[in-house]
């Protein structure tokens, strides 16, 4: 529960790595999350902001008596401006890792990994531990909200860039390029995390190419262990599915889009 | 007395006998298990259910919450699994030895009644908790708890429908607390809790809509503690059944201030969802802010506020 803060570095424009030394870490699956504490935590209690914030553990790493969770968050409101002041030795209460991983991509199989903005965090894990064909898709506004670029490099899978204004990859959105990805064939799984629109554009491209999909859904939430329900999304069958709990990640074909905030 | 000397933390609320005076408060603490990871139940004084109805319900479309200063909005919908459910479900999947409150909630005063009646005389249930802020159908939406006669229509009807300790919870979104306060007293009730969630809007100003789907929802969090402190204070001396003192408590501070003005125990609420463990941490810090106060037992603290003439 009780994270220390081991490194943080800028990240490239408003983006920051964040290292939570944690002793009783066990270890996560591609695509969970944990809540941490709007900034670090003092001797007082802190009343604003109030909530702690859902954030995809973006890598883990083994150091002498405990883990180290790497974290890769955007500073764009007052809870991540918060956080953006912790140094080495503070500490942040952290809670996870929670909710249902992404399946993993068949062995055999090509897998398509498609983040937008801040949802790019949510993928890192699954291209490195993806044992078949990945091609990766980032896309964000411009270059310097662009997040993880190096790192994915590095893993040495394929790698296609857009930005909205052409500073980084191609100009356009991210889903143009999965439109053309999905052109060449295949049946891949796709595997998207990023803002609502275009998860859900990506969902449609997928379906259409009989693409089997995963969403991984950031409705905002409270609690992040299923008793706030202020995380429902609403499902194509009727009901509701949390996101904390049931998710983050779904069946795309289990949401019900239209309704989903 | 000895600084080794035990505190007693004992405190009865309207006929329910608690180990200490924190519970939880409905609809922040799920059906009890979800808090199994993090909180050993037998800690607290008991937990509110989350408010049941006699069918299940879904609650409404997102968006469901938005944070707001030292608070945060939710319009949830009373998604609940429904009364039957949680009686063979939810109850059989908690641990022994912490005293379950069920939350009632219903359209009329007859589906309350029929809740209250199908919760009375199950093993686990140690007293009732009627959800007050519910929208009266027939009276246009406004709340059960925001007019008298409809209130004591339904303090009437739930006090008929069980022998159970009955709490009224009571919604803040009045002129008079004390009022509704005499009515529940009145009608029978053996407690009440308050204050429910603020009736509040946020406002999206890049899409120009309300933040919620709902549009309004409930405040709750630390933003709300001095206004529930004011009405436990109110009500307090405008009755003498007890009061379950509900509104922002995070911390032993907190709650002590609240036992002061007059409430015999207190709810932890928000507090649940940014640290699992606050109810807990409550718990454990009243005894230790009795021990280093010369407070011997925790009841003699309750309505102490020292009013100046």
């Amino acid at each position: 529960m009780d994270a220390e803060v081991a490194a943080h570095a800028d990240a490239g424009g408003p983006n920051r790595r964040l290292r939570l030394r944690v002793a009783d870490w066990p270890g996560f699956a591609p695509g969970q999350f944990a809540m941490l504490s709007a900034g670090a935590r003092g001797s007082a209690q802190r009343d604003d902001p109030l909530l702690p914030r859902p954030m995809a553990v973006y890598r883990e790493h083994a150091v002498p008596g405990g883990s180290e969770v790497e974290i890769l968050y955007k500073v764009h409101g007052r809870g991540t401006a918060l956080l953006a002041d912790a140094r080495p030795g503070d500490r942040v209460r952290l809670l996870g890792p929670l909710g249902r991983p992404f399946p993993d991509p068949p062995a055999g199989g090509r897998a398509i990994l498609v983040g937008g903005g801040t949802g790019i965090a949510s993928l890192y894990e699954l291209a490195a531990r993806a044992q078949g064909e990945v091609l990766v898709l980032l896309g964000a506004r411009s270059a310097d909200d662009l997040m993880g670029r190096d790192d994915f490099a590095a893993l040495g899978v394929s790698l296609d860039v857009a930005s909205e204004d052409g500073s980084a990859g191609r100009r356009g959105l991210v889903t143009d390029l999965l439109a053309e990805a999905l052109e060449e064939g295949g049946a891949p799984s796709v595997y998207a995390c990023g803002p609502t629109p275009m998860m859900r554009a990506a969902a449609e491209l997928a379906s259409r190419a009989s693409a089997a999909t995963w969403v991984s859904l950031e409705n905002p939430m409270a609690c992040g262990f299923g008793v706030c329900l202020g995380c429902a999304a609403p499902l194509a069958g009727g009901g509701f599915g949390l996101v904390c709990r049931d998710g983050p990640v779904f069946d795309a074909a289990a949401i019900d889009w239209e309704n989903l905030a | 007395m000895s600084a080794s000397a035990p505190i007693n933390t004992a405190v009865d609320l309207g006929g329910i006998a608690l180990r200490n005076p924190v519970l939880t408060a409905s609809g922040t603490f799920g059906y009890g298990t979800e808090f199994g990871p993090f909180l050993d139940l037998r800690r607290i004084g008991g937990f509110v259910a989350k408010s049941l109805t006699l069918e299940p319900r879904h609650g409404n479309l997102p968006a469901r919450i938005v944070e707001t200063p030292a608070g945060m909005l939710n319009a949830i919908g009373l998604e609940n699994v429904g009364v039957d459910a949680f009686v063979r479900e939810k109850l059989p999947a908690l641990p022994d030895g912490v005293p379950v409150v069920a939350s009632v909630f219903g359209s009329e005063p007859a589906s309350y009644a029929e809740v209250c009646k199908r919760l009375t005389g199950v093993p686990r249930v140690a007293g009732l908790e009627i959800n007050a802020s519910c929208p009266h159908v027939k009276s246009g939406g406004i709340e059960f708890g925001q007019d008298p006669t409809l209130l004591a229509d339904l303090v009437r009807a739930t006090r008929s429908a069980t022998n159970l300790p009955l709490l009224i919870k009571l919604s803040p979104n009045v002129t008079s607390i004390a009022e509704m306060a005499r009515v529940c007293e009145d009608q029978g009730a053996d407690g009440i809790s308050l204050i429910n969630t603020l009736q509040a809007l946020e406002v999206d100003l890049a899409t120009r809509r309300p933040a919620l789907r709902n549009v309004l929802g409930g405040l709750s969090g630390p933003a709300i503690r001095p206004v529930a402190l004011r009405m436990v204070w109110q009500a307090s001396r405008a009755v003498a059944i007890p009061i379950c003192g509900i509104g922002g408590i995070a911390t032993a501070e907190d709650a002590l201030k609240f036992l002061l003005c007059g409430a015999s125990a207190v709810q932890v609420g928000t507090a649940n969802y940014t640290n699992p463990m606050a109810a807990a941490e409550v718990a454990d810090g009243i005894v230790a802010w009795c021990a280093a106060n010369g407070v011997a037992r925790v009841a003699d603290l309750v309505g102490t506020l020292e009013v100046p003439e």
